[in-house]
């Protein structure tokens, strides 16, 4: 090799400067990851102190429980309404975003706003906005519309709820990822369409899509990490999994065997459950559009 | 079939940046018109003011006998060809000339299925309908692009600088195309392009402009003998004509043109006012390619001397860079001539071929030969040294 550098002056530097990394990752990432694997073939008393081989049968015990099955169902609708929701959305206002002329960095940062607050406070903030006696948001809507909201008492309402706080929650990372990706459209084939008199919603759908579905693929991913995994501090403070266990979602399920029901085979055997579905879901997404995805002209 | 005026045409966008300042211009039914100018000149803007992708901010513009200011773009019936083709990536080449006439609701499948095989077979494509632009070469995308915008069927096409992606000899390629499909349609055709050879070679007519204003319009041949100013005189040719200051001074019978490197009659001039020269000093212009050395110029002709600084071998002519007092000009001469760095060498003028430009305002004030008017463009030496009306301050265009 004619290009061949030498970037450290002996294997020991070199070592010594990935340790850091090595030693967090290892810490942080690959121990608690195997610990969690081999913790989920355990019988656990207080918090591990005492184990007891157990084989399969946390599995066994999740896949015969009606309240995990019911959790499965729940987180699963729950991230394909807050993925696709969200993505929806964002293309949307993304769209209009790109489309508006003039202070559209003005509108930009109104729509990211949301991403920026932290999703306790966020959580906080909307529980008294959407508290169905004092809340202002529901007080209008009440007005405005002939449903009742009660969302403390009625899971469908609190799932729907948390569904919608938690796009909204989401909303300013995808749009930042579309408007980017719209950006890079050559401006030359608006205008194009603008001269064939191509509609507006016509060309979002049957030119813009396409053309940044690598975007859309990534935001895809992305939701759904997150709708399975950084949902859990909305659950946490707004419903607590209640009413009836209607917004009992997976990651919230297994916090609570863990550490409320000191149960840690339980919810490792769930931690590894949750984590199998999340990797074959990615590589579903990732597998299935990947052939319709328009990479570059 | 139409043809476009533009009337005080103005784009300002904002209170610093007038890029078309008030341009008049007809542009005839069935003619094919290039507008040319350097970049930033505002060529691009008034054809995208024509097509309505911009609003022009004074002035109007007709397409036929109605002002479309405020017609939207898709209504003005026509169609615009862009640099970078425009195509739609992941849509093929008929799904890409057909996807304009499938968005509206005006046409049956079968006629735009008649349509999009009608542009393919002018244009030879059918061989590429079904492949996606990637997998097309740039020549390809762009006859793709021009298909896309004859399956409009349009009154007039727009081009903006649609050959400047291609390498050297596909454009020159597709510029012979672009010719022979122009005399087939006879649509009336605006073409942007910063390149003069291509203004030259395709226009009827060819617009120059500089700063957002017209300079002038002529047939290309006119334009190169009859510069209105010295901006098209040196914006035109290449290498651009030679302009250098002189002194008028009047002799017995006319004007010399005194520089300090060589002295020139101006056959066919008076006196300094019949020429509306203000001043003693003008702008003296003359091609390149009219100054000969002195041997293949006929005896007795005026001849000065000057320093060969470069020699450039272009194949066909050789080009040299000389030094005239404190001035450099460039000469081409005959190919094999021997000229060696840092040799003395004599030349002459054609006295045929001389320009004065006024120094201030760079207008024109003197060619030595005199436009005649002729359909093609193609304007007579008719000079005759008797005549006091050799000198033609206002060279007026005729198309």
């Amino acid at each position: 090799m004619a290009s061949q550098r030498k970037l450290y002056d002996s294997r020991l530097q070199a070592a010594l400067l990935l340790l850091p990394t090595f030693v967090v990752l290892t810490a942080f990432l690959y121990y608690p990851g195997l610990a969690t694997f081999r913790l989920s073939l355990y019988e656990t008393l207080f918090l591990g102190q005492q184990t007891a081989w157990n084989g399969l049968g946390n599995f066994v015990a999740l896949a015969t429980s009606p309240a995990y099955r019911n959790s499965f169902v729940l987180s699963v609708v729950f991230a394909a309404v807050v993925v696709l929701g969200t993505l929806l959305v964002s293309l949307l206002i993304g769209y209009l975003l790109f489309d508006v002329g003039t202070r559209s960095s003005l509108y930009l940062v109104a729509a990211i706003w949301p991403y920026a607050l932290p999703p306790a406070v966020a959580a906080i903030l909307l529980s008294f906005l959407l508290h169905p006696n004092l809340g202002i948001v529901t007080h209008y809507l009440e007005l405005v519309t002939p449903w009742t909201l009660d969302w403390f008492n009625d899971g469908p309402q609190a799932l729907a709820v948390l569904a919608i706080i938690a796009v909204w929650k989401q909303l300013g990372y995808n749009i930042i990822f579309v408007v980017a990706a719209l950006n890079n459209i050559p401006q030359t084939l608006t205008e194009n369409a603008r001269l064939d008199g191509v509609g507006r919603l016509r060309m979002l759908w049957r030119v813009y899509v396409p053309l940044i579905s690598p975007t859309l693929l990534f935001l895809v991913v992305m939701n759904t990490i997150y709708a399975f995994f950084s949902t859990f501090p909305l659950v946490d403070l707004l419903t607590s999994g209640g009413p009836s266990g209607w917004t009992n979602l997976l990651i919230f399920k297994l916090y609570r065997d863990a550490f409320e029901f000191s149960n840690l085979g339980s919810a490792s055997a769930q931690s590894v459950v949750l984590f199998v579905l999340v990797a074959v879901l990615m590589y579903v997404q990732i597998r299935v559009t990947d052939g319709y995805a328009q990479y570059g002209a | 079939m139409a043809d476009i005026q533009l009337r005080d045409l103005t784009k300002r966008y904002t209170d610093d940046v007038l890029a078309v300042d008030g341009i008049d211009l007809r542009i005839h039914d069935g003619e094919f018109l290039v507008l040319v100018g350097p970049s930033g000149c505002g060529k691009s803007t008034t054809l995208r003011t024509i097509a309505g992708l911009e609003d022009a901010t004074d002035g109007t513009i007709e397409i036929g006998d109605s002002v479309v200011n405020d017609v939207s773009p898709k209504n003005r019936e026509i169609a615009m060809v862009f640099q970078n083709y425009a195509l739609y990536p992941h849509m093929t080449a008929a799904e890409n000339m057909s996807f304009g006439m499938r968005s509206v609701s005006d046409f049956s499948a079968e006629e735009i299925e008649r349509r999009v095989a009608d542009a393919a077979e002018t244009l030879g494509i059918e061989e590429l309908l079904e492949r996606k632009p990637k997998e097309l070469s740039g020549g390809e995308r762009q006859r793709v692009a021009i298909g896309r915008a004859l399956v409009r069927e349009p009154q007039v096409f727009l081009l903006d600088e649609p050959l400047s992606n291609l390498d050297a000899k596909l454009r020159v390629q597709m510029r012979a195309e672009l010719l022979k499909l122009h005399r087939q349609l006879e649509t009336t055709t605006v073409y942007v392009t910063h390149d003069q050879t291509e203004a030259m070679t395709l226009g009827d007519r060819v617009a120059v402009l500089n700063d957002g204003q017209l300079q002038q319009v002529a047939s290309p041949q006119e334009l190169y003998d009859f510069p209105e100013n010295r901006f098209v005189a040196e914006f035109i040719g290449e290498p651009a004509m030679n302009v250098l200051p002189v002194e008028l001074r009047a002799t017995g019978h006319g004007l010399t043109a005194a520089h300090e490197g060589f002295t020139v009659e101006l056959p066919g001039t008076t006196d300094r006012a019949a020429l509306g020269a203000d001043d003693r000093t003008v702008s003296f212009g003359v091609r390149p390619e009219d100054i000969a050395l002195a041997s293949s110029l006929p005896d007795g002709a005026a001849t000065f001397t000057a320093e060969v600084t470069v020699t450039e071998p272009l194949g066909e002519q050789l080009l040299l860079h000389c030094r005239v007092g404190s001035a450099e000009i460039q000469v081409k001469v005959e190919p094999r001539s021997q000229v060696a760095v840092g040799e003395s060498v004599t030349l002459g003028f054609d006295r045929e071929r001389l320009h004065l430009f006024a120094a201030d305002t760079g207008e024109t004030l003197y060619h030595s030969a005199r436009p005649k008017a002729d359909p093609n463009g193609r304007a007579e030496q008719s000079h005759e040294p008797a005549s006091s009306e050799g000198l033609a301050p206002e060279a007026e265009p005729t198309g």
